[in-house]
């Protein structure tokens, strides 16, 4: 009779990898050559440089592995695999592997495993050596779903384009329109799209100004409209409606337009609405309007979760939003004290500024005032417009800043070449404490008012930067002051000397290290970008890191982005506040082994840059 | 419990399983009894550690060996060292009289099952075949040597005899506390209790091979805190 080794291969296939080859006949086969071993706590299973041709699972207790060095790598308990690599590798081991606790081990030979690993990908896919290609493969497999966030524009269009020639008229234009009832027109001359005309630029531009009837469309269309290639992402077009405040974009093929995409489309298509909240922003009044929206954020972010957006997306997505709120309040507060006396702009900070907040983030904002400001003419003027915008920013949920660096705060609300001389302080005579403080002035961007100040003041901080290599080793210094944890131990977070905790935050030890290390990099080569991953197009086109390395940041960024996100959503779900806690038992094991080689590549990455932009003294 | 507890019999206790064996050869009659017999046992002066070890379990339809019938059997073979599943071995045998309600639930075995099964008799001489040479690992030694021991008089009228290390027994000694040091209960001695005590998994029991499994890997355990692979392996069987 065939024997089969119920209990073994039960608890072989309730963990990766085996779990993906549960159905594979073989198994049983393979289960029958393994070999059973009980190790008490403090046993060496492979001694550090020993042979090894076999790989461990660890039925019951748990395994230490240290490096030559004697440094602790990582603990493993229940369920995980060991022993692989040296077998991939044909030769040595070159960790040692320690039982913690009292272990029970199944010994499974090298030729099953070699065998299984070559057979089958999914099986080998989870052996993947290198920590970047393992996060890859992973990232790639989650985004197999068709959604908005992955399908091209294209594929939203219904129609061919409905057009008219630019010699027409309004009126001939209006009834074009009523007979295919669309509610946008796109004007053309010889197949070139020279515009586009809207149900709402009749009614505010024709009809409200009562022109007449054979008025050309010339007059009131909107010129050189913005628009998409046919190959780009659905949610790219989303972004696009956003950031311009508009609802059609026409989509061209090869330089012809081949149809319109409405926010009517996108939301058929998916309805999270942001692009609907950003105009109903614009439309408020009052505060008592804009706080009612504000309170349908979670909403929408939860829904963006939900619709499989990836980080970047719903950064960008809370980000415009956030920005729609300030830009909105700013046109309040200037209907209630006037207009300003001298050009003043509205600059966001630190995550706002790099297009990547996400829901529940305290306010960080400055003034940059024109140089032709006088404080005892003008100042009563800003103070109050200043208080006002962040004190209902406050009350849109965007906390006041416990750091105080807002607006409000007469420090942070100062003439350009003021602005220029912090700067020309903060990089000409680094202190690494104030720089900590300081890191998150050098991602700013305007976002109301006069934009040339905040660009002026980008490109002073530029040239500084590139013309002071000492500050940018500050920088790198810091970079390295929040090291991500080792990895996962059961249920805690495990850190490189052996600590175990309870929980870690995220964003501290995971996400704001990635974006310490890209500034650094991103300074040093004179990007103009705010954004995380434009700055590491940027870095990795100017060749400062070895090939590839550069977009394993990205990985690394999205990956635990995502993480911070979704636990983000089940506080949201649970009736908790969001932060960026998180708990190693709300984890699944997908997420935990990724984590880890995320967490392995920004510490690998925190290292190289301390080599990278070593200053003279050290 | 420090290691080596259990190295205590004394001179007289010590049996001597090849001596035993030699004289049943001459006395069980001609068939595959005799040559299991004939095929002999390892000295008594044989260390733990190259003692070859068989792990066994028995189902059966009840507890009393007269009456009640073996349904299934599962071996799995071991040394002080390691479990090897390549010799795991597994028999389903159909029991003369039905099942009874209550040992289907116990053995989640059903008729059906059994139907299509041979009867124990006829895989008795592959059972020998198996036992051949071999230490028994059972727990609780007195279940599955009187079941074997009737099925062997039945099948060839005579007693099937084999040495035993009994995990039940080993764990009586390691936890054995005279009077005056004991504390309330006594700790229990199931299969489970003992298993947990070395933070060994929790299977699922009352399928023969699990079981047989769930002995071998209970007896490593008590190898590695309480046994001396060393010593002779007569200090340990019974």
């Amino acid at each position: 009779m065939d024997v089969e080794l119920t209990e073994i291969l039960e608890a072989l296939c309730q963990h990766a990898p085996f779990n993906e080859i549960a159905d594979d006949p073989q198994l049983n086969d393979m289960a029958k050559e393994i070999e059973i071993q009980y190790v008490r706590a403090g046993e060496m299973v492979i001694a550090q440089s020993a042979l090894n041709n076999t790989l461990f699972f660890i039925r019951s207790g748990a395994i230490e592995i240290l490096s030559k060095e004697k440094k602790l790598i990582r603990r493993m308990n229940e369920g995980e695999l060991f022993g692989y690599a040296s077998i991939l590798r044909g030769g040595k081991s070159s960790q040692a592997m320690r039982t913690i606790e009292d272990s029970l081990l199944y010994r499974i030979p090298a030729r099953w495993f070699l065998k299984l690993h070559q057979e089958n990908d999914n099986f080998s896919d989870f052996f993947q050596l290198a920590r970047e290609a393992r996060l890859r493969a992973a990232m790639d497999a989650q985004n197999s779903d068709v959604s908005l966030m992955t399908c091209p524009v294209v594929s939203l269009l219904r129609r061919p384009p409905i057009s008219t020639h630019i010699d027409s008229n309004i009126r001939v234009a209006a009834q074009i329109m009523a007979e295919h009832r669309v509610s946008s027109l796109l004007i053309t001359d010889n197949d070139e799209l020279i515009g586009i005309l809207t149900d709402r630029d009749l009614r505010t531009r024709a009809v409200a100004q009562g022109l007449a009837y054979d008025t050309p469309v010339s007059e009131i269309m909107t010129r050189d409209p913005i628009v998409m290639d046919s190959g780009d992402y659905a949610s790219e077009a989303v972004l696009k409606m956003m950031e311009r405040n508009v609802h059609h974009i026409p989509i061209v093929k090869n330089g012809r337009p081949i149809g319109v995409v409405s926010t009517g489309d996108i939301i058929q298509k998916e309805s999270h609405g942001s692009v609907y909240l950003i105009s109903d922003i614009y439309k408020q009044t009052s505060i008592e309007g804009l706080k009612s929206i504000s309170q349908k954020m979670t909403h929408t972010f939860t829904q963006l979760v939900v619709a499989d957006a990836n980080t970047q997306m719903i950064g960008n997505a809370m980000s415009h939003i956030g920005t729609a709120f300030v830009k909105r309040l700013l046109q309040l507060a200037e209907e209630i004290y006037g207009p300003p006396p001298v050009p003043y702009c509205f600059i966001a900070l630190g995550s706002q500024a790099r297009e990547e907040q996400t829901i529940k983030t305290d306010q960080d904002n400055a003034l940059i005032l024109s140089d032709k400001y006088d404080k005892k003419l003008h100042g009563e003027y800003f103070e109050a417009l200043s208080d006002w915008v962040c004190r209902n920013l406050d009350e849109c949920g965007y906390t006041l800043c416990t750091g105080d660096i807002m607006a409000s705060n007469p420090r942070w609300r100062q003439p350009l070449k003021v602005w220029q001389e912090y700067f020309s302080d903060w990089i000409q005579k680094p202190k690494a404490e104030a720089l900590l403080r300081m890191s998150i002035f050098f991602d700013l961007r305007g976002i109301y008012g006069d934009k040339t100040l905040a660009k002026q003041l980008n490109q002073h901080i530029r040239q500084q930067a590139q013309q002071h290599s000492g500050f940018l080793t500050f920088m790198a210094r810091n970079a390295n002051q929040r090291k991500p944890p080792l990895g996962f131990f059961r249920q805690f977070v495990l850190d490189g000397e052996g600590k175990q905790s309870r929980t870690f935050n995220l964003k501290e030890r995971g996400i704001a290290p990635i974006i310490d290390i890209v500034r650094v990099h991103a300074l040093a080569c004179g990007s103009d970008k705010l954004n995380t991953l434009e700055r590491i197009e940027d870095i990795e086109a100017a060749g400062l890191l070895p090939g590839g390395r550069a977009k394993d940041l990205a990985l690394a960024l999205e990956m635990i982005g995502m993480v911070r996100i979704r636990n983000q959503k089940e506080q949201i779900e649970a009736g908790e506040e969001p932060n960026n806690h998180v708990n190693p038992e709300h984890l699944s094991s997908f997420e935990k082994r990724h984590l880890r080689d995320a967490f392995h590549i920004v510490s690998r990455q925190q290292e190289f840059i301390k080599f990278r932009y070593a200053g003279k003294r050290s | 419990m420090s290691k080596h507890v259990l190295k205590n019999k004394k001179e007289e206790e010590i049996q001597d399983w090849q001596e035993m064996f030699a004289q049943w050869a001459e006395e069980a009659p001609e068939g595959p009894l005799k040559r299991y017999y004939q095929a002999g046992m390892i000295a008594a002066n044989t260390s733990l550690k190259d003692a070859p070890l068989l792990a066994l379990d028995l189902e059966t339809t009840g507890l009393d060996p007269h009456q009640d019938e073996i349904i299934s059997l599962g071996l799995i073979p071991l040394s002080s060292k390691i479990i090897r599943c390549q010799g795991a071995k597994y028999w389903m045998a159909k029991p003369e009289h039905s099942l009874n309600a209550e040992s289907v639930t116990i053995h989640e075995i059903t008729h059906a099952e059994l139907a299509g099964a041979p009867s124990l008799n006829a895989i008795l001489d592959e059972i020998l075949i198996a036992l051949t040479n071999q230490v028994v690992v059972v727990h609780c030694v007195s279940i599955e040597r009187q079941f074997l021991l009737e099925a062997s008089m039945k099948a060839y009228g005579y007693p099937l005899y084999f040495p035993v290390l009994d995990t039940m027994d080993i764990e009586r000694q390691a936890t054995f506390k005279p009077w005056w040091q004991r504390f309330g209960r006594r700790p229990s001695l199931r299969l489970d209790a003992c298993r947990q005590r070395y933070k060994l998994p929790r299977y699922k029991a009352h399928h023969a091979l699990t079981d047989a499994l769930s002995s071998a890997e209970l007896l490593q355990a008590q190898i590695s805190y309480h046994m001396d692979p060393e010593a002779d392996i007569s200090n340990y069987w019974m």
